[in-house]
């Protein structure tokens, strides 16, 4: 066998080059991937009950007082997570991160506050058990509320993480729950397109 | 060279041989070899419960089982096959030869691989400890409501069903997730997508379709479960719900599964027929596009499971057209392959004929196939045990046979012993003739109208014939999985060492020793060609020492594309973490199925703690 490796360009030699912290991304956009496909599927079964049933509709649009305000806080807390969080953490402000990160995750609570808020109100004629519109329609809410409070787990922990010049920087965990947090916003704003607004139209 | 570099590399990836580290272990070689003996073993289960159902079958009113328990029989056979036997012991073979196909070190997530293990297996005793208990699922493997709700289905079987699938669901997905990205981020320098072995583009397509198609069967799940405990109404008619909503989702996940197990096993054949007809595989381009266009087709074909629910016109003719396109590119890979023999000289190996056998029948089964996806003809044939033929030809066809291909090829490489050839041929020829003997007549006995899943059928309608026929074939089929199974632990004792490279093999897999080394590679291999073991490189010239990375447990991350050198990746040390969650999860799912709610909201918050054990970051070890 001859010896000469043919065709195999480094760019850097080999014992210089860094540790990977990339898989976790790529993993994450996997994840949303899935996820992404999940909601798909939810949004599949809403309009394939409705489109099967005459009735609903018409019957009681879903309220927009507390869905709208919930939306401008997520897409805000998204806005703050990036510019005050990754961007600042990128820098090395790490104080001012954390504060991004604490912003971020105090929105997301309060969205789930207005979330129950919204339950509280629909619940009593749109709930699981009142037709197939309720199941449908408290299904994909449910499941999207699950995903805000595992986001805002993730945020959770980066919070948790020790920030500074340690070991590493955690930018690379911020950077992947800031990834997930921005897929929760965007399901949010599927579910106002889908759920909400066409039957106020 | 160097046995010290040898020592230092094996103190590092070698667990040591305690309990903790049997658990704990997140070595790819390890976890593969369970998946295969795992999935193996559900294979058997699943088939001594065929057995019973045949015996049931064999003659007319008999009454081996009452109606019940061949409902419970025919559903767990199903489900056990389908989801539990064929995906995952493709999955053995993913998690093992990946990495050694790629010349990595490891998976890109070791420790989720672990997960995916465990939660694989712990779903599957979910399921049958319902059956354990005499209330398993009793409505077929793809459980149509409404006959799944609890008013036709009460107990707990159905709730078994449901969650143990979104349990494995999650196992599927992550494994699906952890293929991907080490495909596509850690092959050796220079292996560029255009020199991938085939079977990482049928692993990678696989994966691809579980991430994207599982969340169909995981929602359609978790509609059932609401509607059977939460009182919702999704597949009730008389609240506006729709049983059909099921079949969808259920189907748009379901066809893309067929791929999900067929396609890496066609990847199987495309590793061992180059490799026994001495040249390299006949039009790799066109075998990859048709593998990788067969997995995106696949997501456009899914009503064809439906056409006797009653649709358009214009849908019933798109997904026609769409299933039998799907016939081209599977035909595409076969006269590659075909080709292959032509232009190579054929060595007729036990894996060889292994792989003929799934020719032969993957042709009979696609043919079938043809016929189902012509609507008039599949409106006749609904519900008869054409479909079961079809089927199994398919499966057994194009799954199990190129898994006993895949374990005759592979094996060596694994135990480090060659398998007898003379009890592998024999093992071939009566599982092939049993196969035949027991399904062929299937066609036969649907043609004639004879309802599947029915416990008996009454004297004088000439289908005892044809089920006494399938009956003892089916015997014989499991008669010659026995020899395989025979000859496999005889050669643990008294087969041939193996060696490096018994076949001449291809590939960068037999470049590593029998069974290979913890560290598995001394220097990271360099690649190319497609056929590294069969061109002038060196895979191993290093001169510098630059690729043996001995510094800590390291592999190299490469480019996905062109797979330059970009980063050395950290492989992660043993860790409890992924059976403790697989547990806590596990716990989850069965609270639900007997509705102690305390008991899984404790569980789903132990869930997330345990997540954060998981993920914390630990200080790595660093050799000097």
């Amino acid at each position: 066998m001859s010896t000469i490796p043919v065709g195999i360009s480094t760019s850097r030699p080999i014992a210089h080059l860094k540790i990977d912290e990339e898989r976790g991304r790529y993993g994450m956009w996997l994840l949303i991937l899935t996820e992404g496909c999940l909601f798909v599927d939810l949004f599949f079964s809403y309009f394939y009950v409705g489109n099967r049933t005459h009735r609903w509709m018409e019957e009681t649009a879903p309220k927009l007082h507390y869905v709208l305000p919930m939306l401008a806080i997520l897409i805000a807390s998204s806005f703050i997570l990036h510019i005050f969080g990754e961007k600042q953490l990128k820098k090395g402000n790490y104080g001012m991160a954390r504060l991004g990160v604490v912003i971020t995750i105090i929105f997301g609570l309060g969205f789930l506050v207005l979330e129950g808020l919204d339950f509280r109100e629909h619940w009593p004629h749109t709930n699981f058990m009142s037709d197939s519109y309720g199941s449908v329609f408290n299904t994909i809410l449910s499941f999207h509320a699950a995903h805000v409070i595992v986001g805002l787990l993730m945020l959770g922990y980066v919070l948790f993480l020790p920030f500074g010049p340690v070991d590493k920087t955690p930018y690379r965990p911020l950077h992947n729950a800031s990834l997930y947090w921005h897929f929760v916003d965007v399901v949010w704003i599927f579910v106002i397109i889908i759920l909400y607004l066409p039957p106020n139209l | 060279m160097s046995t010290a570099v040898q020592q230092k590399l094996l103190d590092m990836w070698e667990s040591p041989h305690t309990l903790r580290a049997w658990f704990a272990t997140v070595d790819h070689k390890k976890l593969g070899k369970r998946y295969l003996a795992t999935a193996f073993l559900f294979l058997v289960i699943g088939g001594i419960e065929a057995l019973i159902m045949r015996l049931q079958l064999a003659r007319a009113n008999q009454a081996l089982v009452t109606p019940e328990m061949y409902d419970q029989l025919f559903s767990m056979h199903g489900i056990t096959m389908i989801f539990w036997y064929a995906a995952p012991i493709l999955s053995g073979f993913s998690v093992y030869f990946v990495p050694l196909l790629i010349g990595a070190r490891d998976l890109a997530f070791p420790r989720l691989n672990a997960f995916t293990y465990w939660t694989f297996v712990l779903s599957f005793i979910l399921l049958y400890m319902s059956a354990i208990s005499g209330q398993a699922p009793h409505a077929g493997w793809f459980a149509h409501a409404p006959y799944t709700e609890l008013k036709y289905s009460p107990g707990y079987g159905m709730d078994a069903f449901a969650m143990a699938l979104i349990l494995f669901t999650i196992s599927n997905t992550g494994g699906g997730i952890n293929f991907i990205v080490t495909i596509l981020r850690m092959r050796a320098p220079g292996m560029s997508i255009s020199k991938m072995p085939i079977y990482l583009y049928s692993t990678l397509t696989m994966s691809f379709l579980s991430v994207i198609a599982m969340p169909a069967l995981t929602a359609a799940c978790v509609f059932l479960e609401l509607d059977r405990h939460w009182h919702t109404h999704f597949y009730q008619v008389a609240y506006g719900g729709d049983p059909i909503l099921w079949q969808q989702l259920f189907w748009f996940f379901g066809h893309p599964w067929v791929y999900v197990i067929f396609l890496p096993a066609t990847g199987i054949l495309s590793m061992c027929i180059p490799v026994f007809c001495r040249r390299p595989i006949v039009g790799y381009p066109y075998v990859v596009l048709s593998t990788v266009l067969t997995g995106v087709t696949g997501f456009g074909v899914w009503l064809h499971h439906m056409f006797s629910i009653g649709m358009s016109h214009m849908a019933m003719s798109f997904f026609s057209a769409g299933s039998m396109t799907i016939a081209l590119f599977t035909s595409v890979q076969i006269f590659a392959w075909i080709a292959t023999m032509w232009r190579g000289r054929p060595i007729l190996t036990t894996s060889m004929l292994f792989a003929l056998g799934a020719i032969v029948n993957l042709v009979i089964g696609g043919l079938s196939g043809v016929a189902t996806a012509v609507v008039p003809v599949d409106w006749q044939l609904h519900e008869t045990y054409f479909l079961p033929a079809h089927i199994h030809y398919v499966l057994i066809g194009a799954n199990v046979f190129p898994v006993f291909a895949g374990l005759y090829y592979w094996l060596p490489k694994i135990t480090g012993r060659m398998m007898d050839e003379i009890k592998g041929k024999w093992s071939f020829w009566v599982m092939f003739i049993g196969f035949n003997v027991a399904f062929f007549p299937m066609h036969l006995s649907g043609i004639a109208g004879m309802p599947r899943r029915v416990y008996t059928y009454p004297p004088g309608l000439a289908l005892g014939g044809l089920n006494m026929t399938s009956t003892i074939g089916a015997f014989i089929f499991g008669l010659g999985i026995l020899i395989s199974v025979w000859n496999f632990f005889a050669s643990l004792r008294y087969g041939r060492l193996a060696g490096k490279d018994p076949w001449r093999g291809e590939t960068l897999e037999w470049a590593t020793d029998s069974p290979p080394a913890p560290y598995e590679v001394e220097h990271i291999p360099t690649v190319v060609s497609r056929s590294p073991m069969w061109d002038d490189h060196d895979q191993d010239y290093d001169p510098d020492n630059e690729r043996i990375l001995d510094q800590g447990r390291l592999t190299l991350a490469t480019t996905w594309l062109d797979a330059n050198p970009l980063a050395i990746t950290r492989i992660p040390e043993d860790s409890l973490a992924p059976l403790w969650l697989s547990i806590a999860l596990f716990i989850f799912f069965g609270a639900i199925i007997m509705d102690w709610m305390l008991v899984a909201l404790a569980s789903i918050i132990l869930s997330a703690l345990l997540s954060f054990y998981w993920v914390w970051p630990k200080p790595q070890k660093e050799a000097a």
